[in-house]
C-alpha cells in the first residue's frame, strides 16, 4: 500500500489543494456537528436518511464509478442486507451487530453467483440484469411470507432497547457517519491501487484492457463483492435503524435509481462524488417530502435536476466545480504539460509532435482501401 | 507491507533509490530498453516455430473469414502477413489472441496449445497485440494508459499503489522511447491519430510481450512517423522479440521483415522472404491484381 516509493499523481495546484482540503474539512464539520444543531428530531432522522443514501451511493460507485457498469440493483442488494440482519435477530436470536456482521458477509457471498452470471453481459443488458435481480428478490420476499413477514413486513427489534428516539438517531447518525468514512477510505485505497487502475481500464475499453493481460472478469467479480458488501451493510444497519422492514420499499427500483443519480450528479470518478451527489439529491428527497408530501411531485422535481446535471454537467457536480476553481485560480496558461492538444490547437498551434491533430480524419485510409499499397510501391 | 513477497525480480542489484537511465540495467523481462529474456531461459532460435495454427476456420454468417488456415510464424524474427482487405488478416488476430473463437482448428504458441484461454491469459504467455483502428484508454492520461498496462504478479500485489517508482520509471522509459514522453499528462483522446498508435503501442510494450502481433502500424501515419517505427520494429526485434506484422504498405513490408505470408480468401497462399513474395505470380494475381 502506500509506501516512500510512490509519486504523487500530478503537480496539483497549490491554492487548489487548498480550498480542495478546506471544502473537505467544512462539510465534514457539518455533518458531523449536524446532530448537534439539528432543530428536532425530524430533521436529525432525516439526516441519518441522508447518510444511509451518502453511505448506498459511495458503495455503488466501486462498481459504476470505476468500472462503469450500471446497476440498478443495489436498492435490492440494500434490502437483502436488511431482512438478513432482521431475519437473523428475529429468527435467529442473534445480537443485532453479529447479525449485521453475518448479514454482510451472506451479502458479499451472494453477490458472487450474481455477480457471476451478470457481469458478462455489458452496457443496457446489464443494467436489465441488476433489475431482474430486484424484482426477483421482491417476489420471493413478499411471497415466502411465513418466513419473512410477507408484506405485513417484518419488525425489527432495536439494538439499544433503553435509548430515546432523539439519542437513538444520534447514535445511528454516528454509527452511519463511520461506515461512510470507511467505504471513503477504501474507495480511495482502490482508486490509487494497480487493482483500480485496472478496473479503469475495463471501464475505458474493456477488450483493450483484456488484451492487455488484465483478467478483466475477476476484477469486476472481486469489485461487485465488495461493492456489494458494503451496500448490505449499509441496509443492514438501516434495518436496525429504521425498525420496521416492507418488501416494497427494501426491494424497489427506485432506490439503485437514486443512487445512480446522485453518484452521477457528484461524480464518479471522485470520491467525494457520490457523497456530495447524496447531500443534494437526499436533502432536497426530504425536503419535497416535508413540502409536498409523498406525491409523485418530488420524482418529477428529481428527474429534471438529473436532465439538468446531464445537459450541462456532463461529468457531474464537483468535476464541474473544480474546472470553475481552476479557471479562478489560473488565468494564464504557462505549462505545457496542462495543456491538451485540442486546446493547443484553437492556439492555432500544432500538437509538439507535429502530427495531423485530434481524430483521423476522414480522408485518411485507416484500413487501406484496394490498390493502395500498389499505387504507393510504383 | 511485509517486503516484497512475489514482485518480479527487483532492481536489487542496480539500487532502488533513483536510477539514472530509464530501463538501463533493469529487471528481466520488461524494461524499455532491455532485451526480452527467453520464456525458458534459453534463447530463442531463429526460424523455429513460436506461433502456429492449424486449421483455423472462422465464419461470420455466409462469410468465411478464415478457410482452415494452417500457418506458422518464426520466432525471434520479423513476420509480416499481407494480403488483400478482407483477407482474413485481422480475423486472424482477433482468433489467435482469443477475442474471437474459432469454428475449429488450433493455435499454438511455443509448444503448448492456446486456443481455448482467454484473451488475459493468452497476453500474459506472451502474446501482445494493437487494433487496427488503434485503441487507447481515452479519458486516461498517457502515462496511465502505460501503467494500466503493467502486469503485476500475484493477487496481493494489485493492491500496491499503480505508480511505485519501478512502474513509473518503465512506464516513462516507453514513452521516452517511442518520443511521446512530452505527451505524457495528456489525455489520450486528446492525441492525434499518430500519436494515439504510438501511445498504443507503448502500453502494449509495457505489458512485456514477447511476440507481437501489429495490425496495420502504418495506416493513417505520415512517412516520417512509418520510417521511425519501422526502425523501432527492428530495433525491439534485435533485443529479442518477436513480430508478426500486418500491413498494406508494400515499402515497409519489405524492408522490416524476414518472412512474409500471403493471405488471400482466409488462407495462405504463398510464403518466404520479401524478395521472393515480390514477385510471386500467385501473390501478384491475389493482391496486386495484376
Ligand atoms: N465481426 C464480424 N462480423 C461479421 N463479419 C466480419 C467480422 N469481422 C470480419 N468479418 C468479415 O470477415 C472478412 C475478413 O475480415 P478481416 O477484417 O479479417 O479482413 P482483413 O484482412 O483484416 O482486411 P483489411 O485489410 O481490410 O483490414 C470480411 O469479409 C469481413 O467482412
Ligand atoms: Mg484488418
Amino acid at each position: 500500500m502506500p509506501s516512500a516509493s510512490e509519486l504523487p499523481a500530478a503537480p496539483r495546484h497549490r491554492l487548489g489543494g487548498l480550498f480542495r482540503a478546506v471544502a473537505i474539512l467544512a462539510v465534514a464539520a457539518a455533518v458531523l456537528s449536524f446532530p448537534s444543531w439539528a432543530p428536532n428530531p425530524y430533521i436529525l432522522s432525516a439526516g441519518v436518511v441522508v447518510l444511509n443514501y451518502a453511505v448506498l451511493s459511495t458503495s455503488w460507485n466501486f462498481v459504476g464509478g470505476f468500472t462503469g457498469y450500471i446497476s440498478l440493483g443495489h436498492g435490492a442488494l440494500a434490502g437483502l442486507g436488511g431482512y438478513a440482519t432482521g431475519l437473523l435477530v428475529v429468527r435467529a436470536g442473534l445480537p443485532s451487530f453479529v447479525a449485521l456482521a453475518a448479514a454482510t458477509l451472506l451479502v458479499a457471498a451472494f453477490a458472487v453467483p450474481v455477480g457471476y452470471a451478470a457481469l458478462r453481459v455489458r452496457g443496457a443488458s446489464f443494467v436489465i440484469v441488476s433489475i431482474a435481480l430486484v424484482l426477483i428478490l421482491l417476489l420471493v420476499f413478499q411471497s415466502w411470507a411465513s418466513f419473512t413477514g410477507g408484506s405485513r413486513g417484518l419488525v425489527v427489534p432495536r439494538p439499544f432497547p433503553g435509548l430515546l428516539r432523539p439519542e437513538h438517531h444520534r447514535v445511528f447518525f454516528y454509527l452511519f457517519a463511520a461506515l461512510l468514512a470507511v467505504a471513503l477510505l477504501v474507495w480511495w485505497l482502490v482508486d490509487r491501487s494497480r487493482f483500480g487502475l485496472g478496473l479503469k481500464a475495463i471501464r475505458e475499453d474493456e477488450d483493450k484492457a483484456e488484451s492487455l493481460g488484465t483478467p478483466t472478469f475477476g476484477y469486476k467479480l472481486v469489485v461487485f463483492v465488495v461493492s456489494a458488501g458494503f451496500t448490505g451493510l449499509a441496509g443492514g444497519l438501516y434495518a436496525l435503524w429504521f425498525g420496521d422492514l416492507d418488501p416494497v420499499f427494501q426491494f424497489s427500483i427506485l432506490t439503485g435509481s437514486y443512487l445512480v443519480l446522485m453518484a452521477l450528479l457528484g461524480g464518479v470518478r471522485q470520491l467525494f462524488g457520490p457523497l456530495v451527489g447524496a447531500l443534494v439529491v437526499g436533502i432536497g428527497l426530504e425536503y419535497f417530502k416535508v413540502e409536498f408530501g409523498n406525491t409523485p411531485l418530488h420524482l418529477a422535481a428529481t428527474g429534471l435536476l438529473l436532465a439538468l446535471v446531464v445537459m450541462f454537467m456532463p461529468d457531474g457536480v464537483l468535476p464541474a466545480l473544480g474546472a470553475l476553481v481552476d479557471r479562478f485560480l489560473r488565468p494564464a496558461q504557462s505549462s505545457i504539460r496542462e495543456v491538451t492538444a485540442a486546446e493547443l490547437r484553437d492556439r492555432g498551434s500544432g500538437p509538439p509532435e507535429g502530427d495531423r491533430p485530434a481524430d483521423p480524419p476522414a480522408s485518411v485510409p485507416v484500413g487501406a482501401p484496394d490498390g493502395r499499397s500498389a499505387e504507393e510501391r510504383s | 507491507m511485509t517486503g516484497q513477497p512475489s514482485g518480479p525480480p527487483g532492481p536489487a542489484t542496480s539500487g532502488t533509490g533513483s536510477p539514472a537511465t530509464t530501463g538501463a540495467g533493469s529487471p528481466a523481462t520488461t524494461g524499455p530498453t532491455s532485451p526480452v529474456a527467453g520464456g525458458t531461459g534459453s534463447p530463442p532460435t531463429s526460424g523455429t516455430g513460436s506461433l502456429a495454427t492449424s486449421g483455423l476456420t472462422k465464419a461470420f454468417g455466409g462469410v468465411t473469414a478464415l478457410d482452415a488456415a494452417t500457418v506458422e510464424f518464426r520466432h525471434g524474427q520479423v513476420n509480416a502477413l499481407i494480403g488483400p482487405n478482407g483477407s482474413g488478416k485481422t480475423t486472424f488476430f482477433n482468433c489467435v489472441t482469443g477475442m474471437i473463437r474459432p469454428d475449429s482448428g488450433r493455435t499454438s504458441y511455443r509448444g503448448a496449445d492456446i486456443t481455448r484461454r482467454s484473451p488475459h491469459a493468452i497476453a500474459r504467455a506472451g502474446i501482445g497485440r494493437t487494433f487496427q483502428l488503434c485503441r487507447v484508454f481515452p479519458r486516461m492520461s498517457a502515462l496511465d494508459n502505460v501503467l494500466a498496462a503493467a502486469r503485476p504478479d500475484g493477487f496481493w500485489s494489485q493492491l500496491r499503489g499503480a505508480r511505485r517508482r519501478v512502474e513509473l520509471d518503465r512506464a516513462r522509459g516507453w514513452l521516452t522511447r517511442l518520443g511521446i514522453e512530452h505527451l505524457a499528462d495528456v489525455e489520450a483522446r486528446n492525441m492525434s491519430w499518430g500519436q494515439q498508435k504510438l501511445l498504443e503501442l507503448a502500453g502494449v510494450l509495457m505489458s512485456g510481450p514477447e511476440t507481437v502481433l501489429l495490425d496495420e502500424p502504418a495506416g493513417g501515419v505520415n512517412p516520417a512517423l512509418l520510417d521511425r517505427i519501422g526502425a523501432l520494429v527492428r530495433e525491439l526485434n534485435a533485443e529479442g522479440r518477436t513480430f508478426v506484422i500486418v500491413e498494406h504498405n508494400m515499402d515497409l513490408v519489405m524492408s522490416i521483415s524476414d518472412h512474409v505470408v500471403v493471405f488471400d480468401r482466409g488462407r495462405p497462399i504463398a510464403e518466404g522472404p520479401p524478395a521472393v513474395i515480390r514477385s510471386d505470380e500467385r501473390v501478384l494475381g491475389a493482391y496486386l491484381g495484376v
